[in-house]
């Protein structure tokens, strides 16, 4: 049993192995992973996945969830079991999500079930058998993943879809709209829950008066890892209360600095498909130009214009705050701030009117956490059971 | 080709939005040009006195970006079935022959609009006496009718054979041919035309010598493999491997090769190609970018033909795109 203390009391929760070993088996694991990238993941990937589990980072979820650890067991307030089987559908493109919901899920010692895309490469299955071959063979960690953890490569027909979520205490499901109707439609136990995580588009708003270099720089890393594919990545840079003008002046400061925040070569056919949408962009209006090596699209526009497509293409426009929000896409998730004062009210009180899940600063936007789509997921991983004296 | 241009800036605004400062160009490498994907995106067609936009030529899509629609007027038509003739009469003989097309006749049924596949098939008709469509109707998936065949060749004894790589060789080189047929074939000298790629065979691991050899074996002695490359963007301009094995460009057309990440023009080194002619008019696709690598050679080509050509190494490398909105 773990104690955690917080405003209302103390709160007790039944992990089945001690967080703090557990913590530290993921932190051990690190210090592996920085001397050699696996050959499944690009080195982006891997270096995130290394920050990622730094013992400060999970013990966030905890500490979010529970409060700090410690605490009077005669103020119990709450009790928390784990729900014994997690359920995870991955979506079907590679993504880090895999990994990183798995390692989360770890900390709660349930049983965990990933189906991961079938029709791409598996970087879940490839962590999870990295993290078993390089952890040591009688650590908790190890058994854990050994004994608890599945990861099967399978197609949306396949009967295991069924056996999944039959069983699943929680189902987690990443993917289109479409894909988690269809698997939250399959039967389950009617007290099971449910936790979705349908498709999302990002965007940045920035204030020029706050654009450093270092925001630039900040701004290249978070388009440049995925492009328009990451539902956290950004597809247009909002200009809040700029000009045109400061659309192309903001386009051409990140097209100067992109030569020396991406460094590795651009794959031939991400060129290629740069060259086809910058002259679509063209056609259509913006005033297109790309980057060294061809490696990214980087169009100035306005609001109005249809949006670019490109996998690599970023959309620069000017806005007031209202105008930004009026045009926010219904499925926007994150939004990445650089403004000089993210945090004043007006902005929150903005926020309020619009289905924003994250408000975050630009260099946060990847960041995966317990707190995710709006709630915090990885609490409802758990029962709970009021506790009164 | 800065008339042609010139031409296209005036009569397509897409075009002229894409390149809205080009002035007459003293190099053929600063001619505007399209990525060959734009036309998967857009229909683009260009005004101008005389022209007619008959139909619609649609590729056979073989990526997740859709099919490419080429609108087609008669102008470029007439001069394309002028250039494909001339092409393929170097590399086959002028004669006229029966010519058996690997596709249902009811492809050719198609109001406005003709598929890639048949395009390329019907560039061969000028050199065709006479034209047999012999693919059966069969939702199990693509067979022969092998009595028709057999009755063709059994009246000529030299006919042509044209099909999309693939087909030719699931469906002939591979095929069970009846004996009886298999008897008649034996006596007739077949050319076999293919295009349309290797990706699907490079699945199965077939080579051009074994994919060669395998339908030469069919026929009478002399029996020979044409493979032709070409863009459903650029009909009429077609590139026959020689026998020396390379692609050679006519007078009427330009190839270049660009680096990707530059787009600099390079030369004895794999590049993206480029192809331009002079006999697009309906539509930009005078200059296209393709996502294919060539190497561009100047030396002279053992097969004695003059000027320059090319060598194809196929599409670009592609990898997954990773994320996890694009699902």
């Amino acid at each position: 049993m773990e104690y955690f203390q917080n405003s209302a009391g103390t709160v007790a929760v039944a992990l089945p192995f001690a967080l703090s070993i557990r913590i530290s088996d993921w932190e051990s694991l690190r210090y592996t992973m920085v001397r050699r990238v696996d050959p499944a993941f690009t080195r982006d990937e891997w270096a995130y996945l290394v920050n990622f589990l730094h013992g400060d980072q999970l013990a966030r979820p905890a500490l979010l969830s529970f409060g700090r650890q410690g605490g009077d067991p005669q103020q119990l307030v709450s009790l928390f079991r784990p729900r014994p089987t997690i359920a995870l559908w991955l979506p079907n493109n590679v993504s880090l999500l895999g990994p990183l919901t798995l390692i989360l899920c770890s900390l709660t010692g349930a049983q965990i079930h990933v189906k991961s895309g079938s029709r791409a490469t598996d970087l879940c299955q490839a962590f999870v058998t990295y993290a078993r071959r390089q952890l040591p063979s009688k650590s908790d960690l190890q058994h854990y993943l050994s004994d608890q953890v599945t990861v099967a490569n399978f197609d949306r027909f396949d009967p295991r879809n069924r056996t999944m979520a039959a069983e699943a205490d929680v189902r987690i499901a990443f993917g289109s709209d479409a894909s988690i109707t269809e698997i939250h439609a399959l039967p389950h136990r009617p007290d099971s829950i449910a936790l979705p995580f349908g498709d999302h588009q990002s965007e940045v708003w920035v204030e020029l008066a706050a654009m450093d270099d270092a925001a630039v720089d900040a701004l290249i890393s978070v388009f440049a890892i995925y492009g328009q594919t990451g539902c956290t990545s950004p597809r247009r840079v909002v200009v809040i209360d700029g000009t045109h003008d400061d659309c192309l002046r903001l386009r051409d400061a990140l097209a100067a600095r992109w030569p020396s925040v991406q460094r590795e070569q651009t794959p031939m056919h991400v060129a290629s498909q740069n060259v086809l949408h910058h002259q679509l962009a063209l056609a259509d209006g913006w005033q297109s130009i790309t980057v060294d090596q061809n490696a990214a699209v980087l169009a100035a526009g306005s609001l109005e214009q249809d949006p670019l497509r490109g996998a690599m293409s970023l959309a620069i426009v000017s806005a007031t705050p209202e105008a930004a929000v009026a045009s926010l896409p219904a499925n926007i998730q994150t939004v990445g701030h650089h403004l000089r004062d993210p945090s004043a009210a007006h902005w929150i009180a903005l926020l309020a009117q619009t289905d924003i899940k994250r408000w975050v600063p630009l260099r946060r936007m990847h960041h995966f956490g317990p707190i995710w789509d709006g709630g915090n997921f990885w609490r409802q991983l758990f029962d709970e059971v009021q506790i009164a004296t | 080709m800065n008339a042609l241009t010139q031409w296209h800036i005036d009569g397509c605004p897409g075009y002229r939005a894409i390149w809205p400062d080009w002035k007459n160009s003293t190099r053929v490498e600063d001619l505007p040009f399209l990525h060959v994907g734009v036309f998967k995106k857009r229909l683009w067609q260009t005004a101008g006195a005389g022209v007619r936009h008959q139909r619609v030529l649609k590729s056979s899509a073989t990526s997740n970006a859709g099919n490419s629609r080429i609108s087609l007027d008669e102008r470029s038509s007439t001069l394309q079935a002028a250039s494909s003739s001339s092409i393929l009469r170097d590399a086959l003989g002028g004669e006229l022959r029966p010519l058996i097309v690997l596709d249902h006749a009811k492809s050719l049924l198609q109001r406005g609009e003709t598929s890639a596949r048949i395009a390329a098939a019907l560039s061969l008709r000028p050199l065709a006496s006479a034209l047999h469509f012999v693919m059966a109707e069969d939702p199990a998936g693509p067979r022969l009718l092998w009595d028709q065949i057999a009755a063709v060749c059994a009246q000529h004894d030299h006919v042509r054979v044209y099909g999309f790589t693939w087909l030719l060789w699931q469906t002939w080189a591979t095929a069970e041919i009846p004996d009886t047929v298999r008897q008649v074939l034996a006596r007739t000298r077949i050319q076999f035309v293919h295009s349309g790629g290797w990706k699907k065979l490079e699945a199965q691991a077939v080579d051009r010598a074994a994919f060669d050899r395998r339908l030469i074996a069919t026929g009478a002695p002399n029996s020979q493999v044409l493979d032709f490359y070409g863009l459903v963007e650029q009909v009429g301009v077609i590139f026959p491997l020689c026998p020396a094995g390379h692609r050679h460009i006519p007078r009427w057309a330009l190839a270049l090769t660009r680096d990707p990440w530059t787009l600099d023009c390079v030369r004895e080194k794999p590049g993206m190609l480029q192809l331009m002619n002079t006999l697009s008019f309906g539509a930009p696709y005078h200059n296209v970018l393709t996502e294919d690598i060539g190497v561009l050679h100047s030396t002279p080509c053992p097969c004695g033909r003059a000027g320059p050509h090319f060598d194809l190494h196929g599409r670009i490398p592609k990898a997954e795109v990773r994320g996890c909105a694009n699902v």
